[in-house]
């Protein structure tokens, strides 16, 4: 499959989307609400591109289009590059104090009219969405998209303590706008209105998730192991591991 | 109207009703909200494990769709229409009078637990606009002067 | 006299109920009870006559005699005069405001002699809730000519060159629909109807279902059979309580009869259908939305780059049509393509039905040939203006539409003619409205009520929607500046270009439309801080003048806060400091004394 971006051609897989087609071959394509190995969403509009499948053109998201053979794509056209500001536009009303946001406007030289920025809200969530889809990987789903339309927002149940949240945090992580409030503070985290009991790496002694997360996971993969240690020295250990395998293999070819 | 008196025998002739299939939240909701007057907390969970959904699904479905809420409605909902054709046969004047009689505002219920307003899209009842709706009976052809008299109807029958 | 197969029909659609016609049927029932006539009339209760403002409407049969605004206590007058001795109950005769004189049969009226009833043939004519009454004029003989007569192949090719068009909004052909899904071999397949009928002002959809709920379901039957589908959904909305009742019904008759479940008519062909009630959100009349809802979640849309007739409900092949669209099909079938392709205008074959609604004279329903021009309908079988009062634009298409101005009241009333001037057909409903609505205000309305019902997935739909109430309240309110207009006009190209679903997409239209041809209005409240219609209260403020003025004391006599002063025979005043801007003055004031101004007037 050839699918031309910007003048470049692309060999693209079988059932892929435009964006991941643009990502793996570091094709640029601003956006918010995508992830890779997360399904596209279709929901901060940001991706927007014009394609040409032919006859006509017009315009798509990135994230959710399934792309065909003999595509043509254009991601900086002055239409598009036009509707990306005024989405930025509409992102930087919702969140005026939201850093992130503001930098992207700064970057895409957007401001917004006076009269109708409210600089005293301090709202950071954008709704991408990628923290419900993070917590339903994890198989836990304690928060989801409540409400709808204007008033639409992400919560837990009631706005309470959900007995679902186990404290992983995936939600905090995947945010791009850094919107979900995770507080570590000694050898307690809150998260959702929720406090849980930190757990240590039994490698470097942080504490580094939370015991609820830890059991959850053990049940998940069906085992119990007294061992457990946090991300970074998981990855230590296992470029360790591979160094020792690789002196192996060296000296074995010697 | 107090949740603690929620009966959850009700819920569960409900929910034996219908197939644990994900298909059929939207009805067991719809069944709920119309025995209690709104969808009680503890019912979600029921659900949720019912239809082997997470509770937050359920929370989703029930503050996504209008006919559903999370609060108890009083015994009347007096809906006032404001489709076009009752907004621009003075629906927002009617609107005004109803909150004006009952002082509360759309989307509250009396202290008396006795009425509520719910400002609804268009009832298709277009041609007797402006159009107030109350426990499925239509009144047509609404003016501010007749509010009053409507309401005291209702207020008398209890 | 001999009163055999004298029918007596007593409307009971959502109007007339309102009208307590349920009550006048009983009336009718009991007060027959105790007649010595031989033959006593059967009494029916049908489904909308259209004419709903004037209900509740009787039709005598055979005699074709229509009472409108029938009372219960006008049953004994009916019965004794017309059921008993054959005389006309004249003052219950419809009044023709076009022709100015009393007509006998409905049908002669000016209101209905233009209609050319397809998809609403039957009500108004027969018991929705008997099969039987669908079947004596006809029902079912569609199917059973398609399952013992055509193939698959002759059926879509039929409703294909029938020309057949979605009534739902787009205008989607039909065949070409079917088609498609027919060629998919992955089962099973659905035949889904979309009965969320959302658009305020428009309840064509509510009236089918309500009052011919089986023609509904013999278009769905026939086009699972000719894709190959064994089950079916019919989405109706929240609201609809008697549509949903009354298809309920015809379900389940239709299964005793042996329409639906196994082995129809002895075809060996199976189909399932079942009712899935709406929850009340205007999103879920977005196709993939309604799916969702089907599904059981929320009604959140997705992108269609791959179509629901590939991958619809549970991602499988997947027909869907609205009501009216599947009230055509029995017919197409059993006349022909060709029949139907005689209606309308070469790419807009049939008819249409339009919901006749605001500040017209007749209100109602009108099914009338796809090209028949704005101007007949608002004037013709409207009857103009209410009140005669000068006629200013009208909408169509709901939220998603546009708004139409008196210079293209020569319009077409087809799908492409009304794309072109940037209004659409949306599901048919027609807002008529006079120099006393603010466009500027309707655009606002229909904004807040998008923004409520967006779903609030996707950030064009959600933010932009959102912003341009902001704005709009600003001009409403008094507040707004000239580059307010720059920004909704850039904020109206990225909705419509970036947003995920037809409802965000088509949102800035009643923006669009009244920008483009009433921008003078949007001056008017931004730069002369004035408000014409004498809606907007902070832009309006009402005076007497002096010379019209006949001194009548009307406009004082009705004022709710006594701001109105002068004495009899002599010029009134308003008071500014009183005067709540109600606008009852302006409505009553026979000689029409009271003018509207801005608000600089005021000071």
């Amino acid at each position: 499959m050839k699918i031309k971006i910007d003048g470049n051609l692309y060999e693209g897989i079988p059932g892929e989307t435009l964006m991941e087609l643009a990502k793996r071959n570091n094709v640029e394509i601003p956006n918010l609400c995508h992830k890779i190995g997360f399904e596209g969403q279709g929901r901060c509009r940001l991706c927007m591109v014009e394609v040409n499948e032919g006859r006509r053109t017009k315009v798509v998201s990135s994230c959710v289009f399934p792309i065909k053979d003999g595509l043509e794509v254009v991601t900086n056209s002055d239409k598009i590059k036009k509707m990306r500001k005024d989405i930025i536009l509409l992102l930087l009303l919702k969140t005026p104090n939201n850093q992130y946001i503001k930098k992207l406007a700064e970057e895409y030289e957007v401001t917004a009219p006076e009269r109708y920025e409210d600089l005293t809200n301090t709202e950071d969530c954008i709704l991408c969405g990628l923290c419900v889809k993070a917590c339903e990987k994890m198989g836990t789903s304690a928060i989801s998209l409540v409400n709808r339309g204007t008033t639409k927002k992400i919560s837990t149940p009631y706005d309470d303590s959900s007995k679902d949240c186990i404290g992983c945090g995936a939600c905090a992580e995947v945010c791009p706008t850094k919107a979900i409030s995770l507080e570590d503070k000694n050898s307690t985290r809150t998260i959702w209105k929720k406090e849980f009991n930190l757990v240590k790496c039994t490698s470097c002694g942080k504490y580094y998730t939370t015991k609820e997360a830890l059991n959850f996971i053990n049940k998940k993969l069906g085992e119990e192991s007294s061992e457990h240690i946090c991300e970074s020295c998981r990855k230590k250990s296992i470029s360790k591991k591979f160094k020792e395998s690789y002196k192996d293999y060296a000296s074995h070819i010697k | 109207m107090v949740d603690s008196s929620i009966d959850l025998m009700e819920s569960n002739e409900i929910l034996k009703k219908y197939p644990p299939e994900k298909r059929f939240t939207l009805a067991i909701l719809q069944d709920v909200q119309k025995q209690y007057g709104y969808v009680p907390r503890e019912t979600m969970n029921l659900i949720a494990e019912y239809l082997s959904q997470p509770v937050s699904e359920i929370y989703s479905m029930a503050t996504f769709y209008k006919a559903l809420s999370l609060k108890a409605k009083g015994k009347y909902i007096i809906k006032v229409c404001n489709g076009t054709a009752c907004h621009i046969r003075g629906s927002n004047a009617l609107m005004d009078e109803v909150a004006e009689v009952l002082d509360i505002i759309p989307g509250e219920t009396t202290s008396d637990g006795l009425f509520s307003i719910e400002i609804v899209n268009c009832l298709g009842a277009c041609a007797l606009a402006p159009v107030m709706v109350i426990d499925d009976k239509y009144y047509g052809g609404m003016t501010k002067e007749k509010v009053k008299s409507v309401i005291e109807e209702y207020r008398r029958a209890k | 006299m001999s009163s055999e197969k004298r029918k007596i029909l007593v409307c009971c659609g959502t109007g007339c109920l309102a009208n307590n016609s349920y009550n006048v049927y009983t009336k009718f029932l009991d007060r027959l009870k105790n007649t010595s006539i031989d033959v006593v009339p059967s009494v029916k209760s049908t489904g909308c006559n259209g004419l709903c403002e004037k209900g509740p409407v009787v039709k005598i049969l055979p005699d074709e005699i229509s009472y409108f605004k029938v009372k219960e206590s006008d049953v004994d007058e009916i019965v004794e005069k017309n059921i008993l001795n054959g005389e006309v109950v004249d003052r219950l005769l419809y009044f023709d405001t076009n022709e100015k004189k009393r007509i006998v049969s409905h049908k002669d009226a000016s209101f209905y002699k233009h209609q050319n009833k397809i998809a609403l043939r039957n009500i108004g004519e027969i018991d929705p809730q008997s099969i039987e009454d669908y079947k004596e004029r006809g029902g079912y003989m569609a199917l059973e000519k398609v399952l013992f007569s055509m193939t698959p192949e002759q059926i879509i090719k039929e409703i294909e060159s029938s020309g057949l068009r979605g009534r739902g909004g787009a205008g989607f052909p039909t065949g070409n629909k079917w088609r498609t899904c027919f060629q998919f071999e992955n089962n099973p397949k659905y035949v889904v109807c979309n009965g969320d009928e959302g658009d305020p002002g428009a309840f064509m959809d509510r009236s089918v279902m309500e009052g011919d709920p089986n023609t509904v379901i013999e278009g769905m039957i026939i086009c699972a059979f000719a894709i190959n589908s064994n089950r079916g959904f019919l989405y109706i909305r929240d609201e609809y309580q008697l549509a949903r009742k009354n298809m309920q019904l015809a379900i389940e008759s239709a299964m005793a009869h042996g329409y639906l479940g196994k082995n129809i008519m002895g075809s060996g062909f199976d189909f399932d259908l079942e009712i899935v009630r709406g929850g009340g959100a205007f999103v879920c009349g977005e196709s993939s939305a309604l799916m969702a809802s089907i599904e059981g979640s929320v009604g959140e849309p997705r992108a269609k780059y791959i179509r629901s007739v590939e991958k619809g409900l549970w991602d499988q092949p997947t027909v869907l049509n609205n009501v009216e669209t599947w009230a055509n099909v029995p017919p197409i079938i059993l006349n022909g393509a060709d029949w139907f392709r005689n209606l309308g205008t070469e790419k807009n074959s049939g008819t249409k039905v339009f919901s006749l609604v605001g500040k017209v004279k007749n209100t109602g329903l009108v099914e009338i040939p796809m090209g028949t021009t704005l101007r007949e309908l608002v004037f013709d079988i409207g009857g103009g203006i209410i009140k005669d009062r000068p006629f200013k634009a009208v909408q169509t298409g709901g939220p998603s539409g546009g708004c139409i101005p008196k210079e293209h009241l020569d319009v077409s009333m087809d799908f492409d003619s009304l794309n072109n001037i940037g209004s659409m057909m949306g599901s048919g409903g027609v807002i008529v409205m006079d120099d006393t609505t603010c466009m500027v205000e309707l655009a606002r309305y229909y904004m807040e009520f998008l923004a409520e019902e967006s779903c609030g997935k996707c950030t064009t739909c959600r933010e932009g929607i959102s912003t341009m109430v902001k704005i709009l309240n600003n001009i409403t309110n008094g507040n707004g500046k000239m580059e307010d207009l720059d920004l909704l006009e850039s904020l109206s190209g990225t909705i419509k270009d970036a947003s995920l679903c037809g409802l965000g997409k088509t949102a800035p239209n009643p923006v669009m439309t009244t920008l483009k041809y009433f921008r003078d209005e949007y001056i008017d409240h931004i730069v002369n801080k004035k408000c014409s219609a004498g809606v907007c209260k902070n832009l309006t403020s009402y005076s007497i003048d002096k010379d019209t003025c006949i001194g009548c004391g009307l406009c004082a006599k009705k004022c709710p806060t006594g701001a109105i002063s002068g004495t009899l025979k002599s010029p009134h005043e308003i008071s500014h400091d009183t005067c709540i801007k109600c606008g009852t003055c302006f409505s009553v004031c026979p000689s029409g004394a009271v003018v509207i101004g801005g608000a600089a007037n005021e000071n």
